[in-house]
């Protein structure tokens, strides 16, 4: 977080830059069945994130050693397309996409049933091919729709919001100017059905009040992503 | 990428089916799949295409960097073409560094822009030994079945075609559309039950064996040529695969246009 207070990002009638209220989403649309190829697929365009997401598997895990007896293990790699930014993303190893893997993959594990498919592993691939802010986020949400297209069973979908702080104002949501120049940033995973969180991450600065208007703003806004997933499930080309 | 299995089954089939003339899919030696170019469909890129060959889908995107010129070329740019198949396209591509499959694709599709002279590297200059634009390509697979190749080369040469210089935003003058002054395209074959396809699915190339790539530029002119894998060809029929590829490669320029 930024934190540069002198940045106007609010103004005198409570809109935001890109004229949305502070509980508002950015425009969300979804479609399964976009990789041919893939056992299960999505794409997810929110505002201007892209998501493309491809799910292979269940199938044999090797090499042998990542194998469990008891259940699948569930193999995500996200990654930033080289042109998904305003300066070129030198491809490759980086720290950045290899936590937001490991948490990804920590995430859905806690909703798939692993244990249905002992010694196999699913492979989640998360591409994003246009970055705003927020990209951990949908590609997280994304995942949970391309798994679900692929058929694989969950307990639940994971929805993921980030919502945060900008110019002391509680944002849902945050765009890209809000995320560099915001004071907080708090994206978290959902589960729709339960309210259940499989997913949690914070940064910056929250008081106990500010922190409760974020984390209420990001269920809300689960529940209503949550429609749209269900939407492009049953109305999808698969 | 991890060697996957043949079955003989597979080569059987194929063969069987170029003895009467046809393909797993139905088309003819030559026949291609249905073709769809989408360009400017990333924001963030500066110039985009999208490329559909069947369920073949790839994008390409073009980046601005600004660079200090080569000492023994102090007048010209640069131009950089990077490919990569990451574990989205397909179950046979793995994570990790570039195979040597993913290599040979951005190679080829790189020599096959650069050879044309496409892109004028002297015009790319700002200040000469100072400055200069370094335009990079990068090509990324989202759907494998098969000839990854030509739809490289050809989402690669409709984004660069549709590329704005962001000089405004590095502070170097205006805003315009990056001069590209030909068109090479690209066409691949693959051997299949013993005789050269056109563009071939995922199957024909697992159950096929040497492969031609051939890109000409305006006027056929030949810009770059690559053969892969095992096998022996003849000088027959490379003849007849270079007669398709000149009236393959005019039918596709008017779609680039």
């Amino acid at each position: 977080m930024g934190g540069y207070g002198d940045v106007q990002m609010i103004d005198e009638n409570g809109l935001r830059m890109d004229g949305r209220k502070p509980g508002d989403l950015r425009p969300i649309s979804i479609e399964t069945g976009v990789i041919p190829v893939a056992d299960g697929s999505c794409r997810m365009v929110w505002g201007t994130n892209e998501a493309i997401v491809a799910v292979y598997g269940p199938m044999e895990a090797h090499p042998r050693k990542i194998q469990r007896q008891d259940r699948a293990v569930i193999d995500v790699a996200y990654n930033m397309a080289p042109f998904s930014t305003t300066d070129r993303i030198r491809p490759g190893f980086n720290r950045r996409s290899r936590e937001i893997s490991k948490v990804t993959k920590d995430a859905l594990e806690s909703v798939v049933l692993l244990e249905l498919y002992p010694r196999s592993k699913i492979r989640v691939s998360i591409e994003i091919v246009s970055a705003e802010a927020g990209t951990r986020c949908v590609g997280l949400t994304a995942a949970s729709v391309a798994l679900a297209d692929a058929g694989i069973p969950m307990t639940d979908m994971v929805i993921s919001v980030a919502s945060g702080k900008v110019n002391d104002v509680v944002v849902c949501d945050l765009n890209k100017e809000e995320d560099n120049y915001g004071e907080a940033d708090l994206p978290m995973g959902i589960l729709p059905n339960t309210g259940e969180l499989v997913f949690l991450q914070m940064d910056g600065d929250l008081s106990p009040d500010e922190f409760k208007q974020a984390w209420d703003y990001n269920v809300d806004a689960a529940m209503e992503v949550h429609k749209l997933m269900i939407d492009a499930l049953k109305g999808g080309d698969n | 990428m991890s060697a996957p299995t043949v079955p003989n089954l597979l080569r059987d089939h194929l063969a069987d089916l170029a003895q009467n003339d046809s393909r797993l899919d139905g088309r003819e030696q030559f026949g291609a799949r249905e073709l769809k170019l989408e360009t400017g469909i990333l924001p963030r890129a500066e110039g985009s295409a999208r490329v559909t060959m069947g369920n073949t889908i790839v994008l390409a995107g073009v980046k601005f960097q600004l660079m200090t010129p080569y000492p023994d070329r102090p007048n010209q740019g640069g131009l950089m073409c990077s490919c990569e198949v990451r574990p989205i396209a397909g179950r046979h591509w793995e994570a990790g560094p570039p195979s040597p499959e993913a290599i040979e694709l951005g190679r080829v599709v790189d020599r096959g822009i650069r050879e044309s002279g496409c892109i004028d590297v002297d015009d790319l200059c700002i200040i000469p030994g100072e400055k200069a634009w370094q335009v990079i390509l990068d090509l990324h697979a989202i759907s494998d079945d098969g000839n990854l190749f030509d739809a490289f080369a050809l989402a690669g040469i409709a984004a660069l075609r549709s590329a704005t210089v962001p000089a405004e935003r590095f502070e170097v003058g205006q805003d315009s559309p990056l001069k590209v002054s030909k068109k090479p395209i690209m066409c691949s074959y693959h051997k299949v039950g013993g005789r050269f396809v056109y563009d071939a699915s995922y199957k024909e190339e697992l159950g096929g064996d040497e492969r031609i790539h051939i890109t000409l530029g305006d006027d056929n002119h030949v810009h770059s040529l690559q053969k892969g894998l095992k096998g022996i060809f003849t000088a027959e029929e490379f003849e007849e695969i270079m007669e398709h590829a000149k009236s393959r490669c005019a039918e596709l320029r008017k779609i680039v246009d």
